[in-house]
């Protein structure tokens, strides 16, 4: 009996003593749960191909990914549990940046490895900043606005001139506004309308109707997935005919391209499935292989990024020493579907992936997001000004 | 009529919640030093979320028994997070911690005061409208305030109670819940258990029979907001960073009354109880049902609400 009882505790002991533990810590439910489901589908694949190329250092590669529900509350004790009862390796992940900023006072009490994809905002490169296990891949907030300027830039060549700002009042849209607003006036343009809405809040009639008393070419807003389909429907209930409008929220509600107000709406995206390299192209073929369809949203192709880069500097480390593998994963030069993914200081971090040269900008065109911008990568011109 | 039948039958006084707070408050204390393993750390961090749920919970209900159903709770929490960080931040070298938050409360139940005067006229979905107002505009000052003082809409981080150290926080937390039990029984022993009472089923009759519901409103306002405030400074010190959209999210105040509705309302045992049961169905949750534990979870809470009107603590009562 008790034999049996070992071998059994044994062979369930087995697979999980034997593999190299990576702990995914993503909002699955919550503000942040279209990216959060994105980027689980992301790992997925890219832990079906580890795995069925040998795995790391001989051994499977086991993922275990825990919900932060996209609050702090609820984040920490899931961090707490990767790292404390999974005893995972390496930990992958972060949407938000609420939560991600939470997790820096355990990321530095268990001196955790951390590959992260989100937390765009500042104050998480603050909190991170002396961490020495602390990858970032997704561009800081201000390498959005860069490439937002460089768009806008151009549209100026257009005859663009006047914007009418519309932010969030959380972190995402609200950071560094003053500086938003500064260095649209440094490149010549007019901010006519400042205004702050609350995110979700679903009414956007007097916001819009303000706005409409404006002469404004570019509409620019900065929210999330559910301010989408209220404010397209203010725009248009109001017959508010900007120049353009531009989104910058981190995903489009699902199903969004195919909904008639969508159409002409620009913003931005790290990555396209109509991206024409190679890597992206491979992407797409693998990710409709595994789930039936394509999906937009980037955080699926960057958390999938994650995963196999990661697992690429644990094989070159030969080990799962973390100063080993930051090491070999500093080194990184990989082709990705975003385009080549290398380390190297940002503001404030030794390990920053993507910047401001990954983004791309599109338009809703035709029930699809169609690239726009840079001109190298675009499929159609922006339509400028919008009928 | 006999004058004998003007006599109120002495109270049954049932001792189950007695035994079960006993046992519960030894598990308290002993908690951390259980052998849970490699679970222990994570326990433990999970068992601080919980004592700060059960506190803010607590503090719900104590205003509520004057009848009042508060949205500020999120604002008392918010003000009182945000003053321990702030005074951890820029107060004198010479205040220490446990000053901080004793402070932070105190502005916390301060603001109440200010809201309990403004609102006191209001009751029922009005009062429930103002206070839901009140945290809104809390947030917004908050947001507005230069970027360079409590970090605008980004947040600011916050020095870690304690050190961070998780086993002096729990017990910390524990302090406070304990505080927080105290204060409801002493209410429930006092002359304001009936005065509270009294208003919450008739202000005018209240009135009448001599009960000045003014100072016992404010008051409840006062202690309630207090005990939130707290709540809000542990929560500060344990996650590091604030931020206004997530530290005054009517969330939180939703939070803190489901729970206290959920335990049973205007007990004591009943919000500290319902936290526990809640955190543990949801972790066991989500173990058996990863990708749909909150549908499973919220159905519990509608399923209880609609069948229990008394909460966990009507389980043990007759009709």
């Amino acid at each position: 009996m008790n034999r049996t009882l070992i071998a059994l505790t044994a062979l369930l002991l087995a697979p999980s003593a034997l593999a190299v533990k990576v702990g995914a810590l993503i909002p699955l439910s919550g503000a942040g749960s279209v990216s959060g489901q994105a980027a689980k589908n992301g790992y997925q694949l890219a832990l079906d191909e580890i795995n069925a190329s040998g795995g790391v250092l001989g051994k499977p590669l086991e993922l275990i990914i825990e919900d932060d529900q996209s609050n702090p509350a609820k984040a920490v004790p899931a961090f707490v549990k990767l790292q404390t009862v999974d005893r995972v390796d390496f930990t992958v992940g972060g949407v938000s940046s609420a939560t991600s900023v939470a997790l820096s006072g355990p990321a530095k009490q268990y001196n955790a490895f951390m590959a992260w994809i989100g937390g765009a905002a500042v104050p998480v490169e603050d909190a991170f900043a002396d961490h020495k296990y602390f990858f970032h891949y997704h561009p800081w907030s201000y390498y959005n606005f860069e490439a937002i300027l460089d768009l806008f830039k151009y549209l100026k060549a257009k005859g663009a001139k006047n914007i009418a700002l519309a932010y969030e009042d959380g972190p995402f849209g609200s950071a560094g506004v003053a500086d938003t607003v500064a260095a649209f006036k440094k490149a010549g343009f007019n901010v006519v309308l400042q205004e702050k809405f609350k995110t979700g809040s679903g009414n956007f009639a007097p916001l819009i109707n303000k706005a409409k008393g404006y002469d404004v070419d570019l509409f620019y807003w900065v929210g999330y997935d559910v301010d989408a389909l209220p404010l397209a429907s203010a725009i248009k209930e109001a017959n508010f005919k900007p120049g353009l409008i531009y989104g910058t929220p981190p995903s489009w509600p699902v199903g969004f391209e195919n909904n008639r107000l969508s159409s002409g709406i620009a913003g931005l995206s790290l990555w396209l499935p109509e991206s024409p390299t190679k890597a992206s192209r491979d992407f797409v073929a693998k990710y409709k292989k595994k789930f039936g369809k394509v999906t937009d949203e980037y955080f699926a192709p960057l958390a999938y990024t994650n995963l196999i880069t990661l697992a690429a500097a644990i094989n070159a480390a030969g080990s799962t020493d973390k100063d080993k593998v930051a090491a070999a994963l500093a080194k990184t030069k990989a082709s990705t579907p975003f385009g080549t993914l290398t380390f190297t200081s940002s503001n404030k971090i030794k390990y920053q992936g993507f910047k401001a040269g990954q983004w791309l900008h599109f338009q809703f065109m035709d029930g699809k997001r169609i690239p726009v911008f840079p001109i190298d990568y675009a499929r159609k011109p922006v339509q400028y000004p919008q009928k | 009529m006999s004058a004998a039948t003007n006599v109120p039958a002495p109270k049954r006084r049932t001792w189950w919640p007695w035994v079960l707070g006993g046992l519960l408050a030894v598990l308290a204390v002993l908690f951390p030093l259980l052998p849970f393993g490699p679970r222990a750390e994570f326990a433990t961090q999970t068992a601080i979320f919980t004592l700060i749920i059960a506190t803010l919970a607590l503090s719900w209900d104590l205003l509520a028994r004057t009848g009042q159903l508060s949205l500020a709770h999120a604002a008392f929490y918010g003000i009182g997070a945000y003053t321990f960080a702030l005074l951890a931040k820029y107060g004198p070298a010479w205040m220490t911690w446990p000053v901080e938050m004793l402070l932070a409360a105190l502005v916390a139940a301060l603001f109440s005061l200010l809201l309990g005067m403004a609102t006191l006229r209001l009751s029922g979905m009005y009062f429930a409208i103002a206070t839901l107002a009140f945290s809104e505009v809390v947030k917004t000052v908050i947001q507005n305030l230069p970027e360079s003082i409590a970090g605008g809409a980004n947040g600011m981080l916050v020095e870690p109670l304690l050190g961070g150290q998780t086993r002096a926080q729990y017990y910390l937390a524990l302090g406070v819940l304990l505080l927080a039990v105290l204060t409801s029984l002493w209410v429930r022993a006092s002359r304001l258990h009936y005065a509270f009472t009294a208003i919450r089923q008739g202000e005018e009759v209240a009135r009448v029979l001599g009960v000045a519901s003014t100072p016992y409103k404010l008051l409840a306002f006062f202690l309630s907001s207090f005990l939130a405030g707290l709540a809000g400074v542990l929560y500060a010190g344990k996650t590091f960073f604030i931020i206004p959209t997530d530290t005054f999210s009517l969330s939180v105040s939703v939070t803190a009354l489901t729970t206290a509705i959920f335990g049973g309302l205007y007990t004591t045992l009943g919000p500290v109880i319902a936290a526990a049961v809640l955190t543990v169905i949801e972790e066991l949750l989500k173990l058996r049902i990863p990708n749909g534990y909150l549908v499973v979870y919220g159905l519990i809470l509608i399923l209880t609400i609609l069948f229990l009107p008394r909460g966990l603590m009507g389980l043990g009562r007759k009709k």
